[in-house]
């Protein structure tokens, strides 16, 4: 089948494969199924983090005739975050804890083969709430999987058998891992979870041969942990990029809290080939009472810019500065070229959890845009575009108020105007289409003592609806990043936790915490077809080509942050104090669950006619 | 209150109690805690809630005991014994997601605050939320 492929000659697609390959070094195994439509070779499908798919069999006009094609049990209650991979004609679905991997030959949807880790149960008390992974990765004829204990496993793609392990970190001080590990080049990032246990966040690399650690980039503490030269790694200052000079995280922390900084790295990353650089974001710092930890608290909260080989930051952006909310900065990097004020523009795309929607230089780290992606944001009046720091209000700052004093109508959240449920860009609209919360919180921080393994949290938060608008908690919305406005809102009775696809059909798909798969209209958000599947979704939007058809798929199973709430003992009668108060509602819709959805187009109703993008039926 | 339950180890931080929470201890129908207008509670009880706080249970159980991912305590401290409570905190059920919080000091120190704490958000005479001692 791919022998007879045509690749369709579209600008985004001439766009992608530009970020894909550097058209220089032969292109890698995973290049090669990442510019191969049919496949859906990393979780976000190219290393640009775009989510966006190049197949056009299904489109507006068709999407309302899509029908379920094949569903497969998981076989795992709980949350399933991230989506399958699909690489020629097998599929490899992962699940949360215990991290199950099954090969599926997608001729008839029998197993291949089937990986079962032991891991130690102690590590789920350390995951609380909830025991999510967001998927797999795949590169030199392996399949990656992050295992929850912190184990990275390299799995042989056409066997399942065990090549390599790496131990990535350790959960008996409250490390674990919930990130896919990402395959860029010959090489295999993958960062660490555990902001609330007080753990040293940073980036590591391993040869993705061996399984041999390349290098390590903290995200607090001395320079040389940091991988950062202080004349050389560059910040936006006073409205231009300069050094960040020495020690410019440890001046930033009283003592050596830095030990403790939190700055982990669960999100999704991306690679520009181009320029040889890894875009990542670091969490929160180490614990959320903010009066217990002066300083900006550098480098948590921030992006970077690092050499995929040797690690040294290139550029570095701290987006929250002494974080008093919880607003980690890992959310996804997204790259493309795209004109700001007029000029073509090497951009990094990102949407914090902060609520503020982030345009940078993504060569020189320069700081273009900076806007709110919810006008509820109120935490900050707005980023100061000379200082690149945010205007804090004080009347929703803990840090000001001080510890055991509750400040109410906090917006965003701490799960943010978005958590890790990723966009998706267009390359033909220049638009992210963007999975989103609408909630807010009261925040009430409190002393606390560091004890290894245990939380160290110091805060207790209630989120609820956005007060005063659509009474829902979520928009999926259409955000331009070339000026930072939303372009259109559609709001969503919960949040939208699910990761979007766009697709050269002009269709986004987007999951629901109810438990609908929707397609949308890119014009206008309208909807144009859902689906109820059995469970909530927060899995992402997936599509391939299988046999000349296309195909789309989700995980359904619901959990993760805002949907831990699902489990036992959520009943009516409560008041809104409850930390999920808002999500209660839920249990209304949905229950538990863990099985994937694959949707087509049936035969012969125009989905296997002869496309640009499909000349084999 | 300690006529059915007297553990040895026990002994001297229920002697202690005793001496602080005088209006407490007269016979096994009263609770093991002390409220006013549903937010104020005697020292015990206060620095059990302390521990709750501190320990970020609510991740599991809920800000108001009802359950998460973890069950509602609301409903289990209706059933549970002291000593079952005593088990559970400081051995965990690491199958189902519950640490064992014996390595815990501040949780060695107030385990039976909590379970007080907890006893009185079961009972519903303490209220979810923030809680003051009883002084002021």
């Amino acid at each position: 089948m791919k022998m007879n492929y045509v690749r369709p000659v579209l600008g985004g697609m001439a766009m992608s494969s530009a970020l894909c390959l550097s058209g220089i070094a032969a292109a890698t195994d995973t290049e090669t199924a990442m510019d191969n439509p049919s496949d859906w070779a990393s979780q976000a499908g190219d290393y640009a983090n775009h989510r966006y798919s190049t197949l056009d069999q299904i489109n507006a006009s068709n999407v309302k005739g899509l029908q379920v094609a094949w569903t497969m049990s998981t076989g795992v209650l709980r949350g399933h975050e991230g989506s399958p991979l699909v690489i020629g004609n097998t599929m490899y679905i992962h699940t949360p804890f215990p991290n199950n991997v099954y090969a599926i030959n997608l001729a008839d949807q029998t197993y291949k083969w089937k990986y079962e880790p032991k891991q130690d149960a102690q590590v789920v008390p350390v995951m609380c709430c909830d025991t999510v992974n967001r998927g797999l990765a795949f590169g030199d004829g392996k399949i990656f999987l992050q295992q929850a204990d912190t184990t990275l496993v390299a799995l042989d793609a056409a066997t399942g058998k065990v090549v390599w392990t790496a131990k990535n970190g350790d959960s008996k001080i409250g490390e674990t891992n919930t990130n896919a590990p990402h395959v860029f080049k010959d090489v295999v990032l993958t960062g660490i979870s555990g902001g609330e246990f007080g753990v040293h966040g940073r980036m590591n690399a391993y040869d993705i041969k061996t399984g041999k650690r390349l290098w390590t980039g903290y995200s607090t503490g001395p320079d040389d942990q940091l991988l950062v030269d202080p004349k050389k790694t560059m910040t936006w200052t006073n409205g231009k990029m300069e050094p960040i000079g020495k020690d410019s995280s440890l001046k930033t922390w009283k003592g050596d809290q830095w030990k403790l900084g939190g700055g982990t790295t669960w999100g999704w990353y991306a690679y520009d080939p181009k320029l040889n650089l890894v875009y990542y974001g670091s969490g929160n710092p180490g614990t959320w009472n903010p009066s217990q930890r002066p300083g900006d608290n550098k480098w948590s909260m921030t992006i970077w810019a690092r050499d995929l080989n040797t690690g040294m930051a290139k550029w570095v952006y701290q987006m929250t500065p002494h974080d008093e909310w919880d607003f980690d900065g890992v959310n996804e990097m997204v790259l493309a070229d795209i004109p700001v004020e007029g000029k073509e523009t090497p951009v990094l795309m990102h949407l914090d959890r902060n609520g503020f929607g982030y345009t940078m230089n993504r060569v020189t780290g320069e700081l273009l845009v900076a806007e709110k992606f919810d006008p509820n944001v109120n935490w900050a009046t707005k980023v100061d575009m000379k200082t690149g720091r945010p205007v804090v209000n004080a009347k929703y700052s803990p840090g000001t108020t001080g510890p055991d004093v509750d400040v109410k109508d906090i917006c965003p959240a701490a799960l943010g105007s978005k958590d890790e449920q990723p966009s998706s860009f267009d390359p033909k609209t220049k638009l992210m289409y963007v999975p989103t919360n609408h909630v807010c919180m009261t925040y009430e921080p409190f002393q606390i003592e560091y004890t290894a393994g245990q939380p160290y949290v110091g805060a207790t938060l209630t989120m609820y609806p956005t007060p005063n608008s659509h009474g829902g908690m979520g928009n999926f919305i259409a955000w331009d990043p070339a000026v930072g406005k939303i372009v259109w809102s559609k709001p969503e009775k919960f949040s939208v936790w699910s990761g979007a696809l766009t697709t050269a059909g002009d269709v986004a798909f987007y999951g629901t915490l109810e438990g609908y798969l929707k397609a949308v209209s890119l014009k206008d958000g309208s909807e144009l077809w859902k689906f109820k599947t059995p469970s909530g979704i927060i899995g992402n939007v997936f599509t391939y080509v299988y046999n000349g058809k296309q195909y789309v798929g989700v995980y359904s199973g619901i959990g993760g942050w805002a949907g831990i709430g699902m489990a036992a003992g959520l009943s009516e009668g409560h008041e809104g104090l409850g930390a999920v108060g808002g999500y209660k509602d839920l249990a209304k819709y949905t229950t538990l669950g863990g099985s994937l959805f694959v949707f087509a187009l049936p035969d012969g109703s125009g989905g296997v006619t002869k496309t640009a993008s499909n000349v084999q039926e | 209150m300690t006529r059915y339950f007297v553990p040895r180890y026990l002994v001297s931080v229920m002697s202690i109690a005793i001496l602080s929470a005088a209006t407490v201890v007269a016979d096994a129908q009263n609770p093991p805690y002390t409220v006013q207008d549903g937010t104020k509670v005697d020292q015990k009880t206060l620095d059990g809630w302390k521990t709750w706080r501190a320990l970020a249970c609510e991740r599991c159980h809920g800000a108001e005991q009802e359950g998460l991912v973890g069950p509602s305590l609301v409903e289990s401290l209706k059933t549970m014994s002291k000593e079952d409570f005593h088990t559970t905190v400081i051995n965990g059920r690491p199958e189902k997601g519950m640490p064992p919080w014996g390595g815990s000091d501040m949780m060695v120190k107030n385990w039976e605050g909590l379970y007080d704490y907890l006893k009185g958000r079961s009972d519903g005479a303490i209220k979810p939320g923030h809680l003051y001692p009883i002084s002021q």
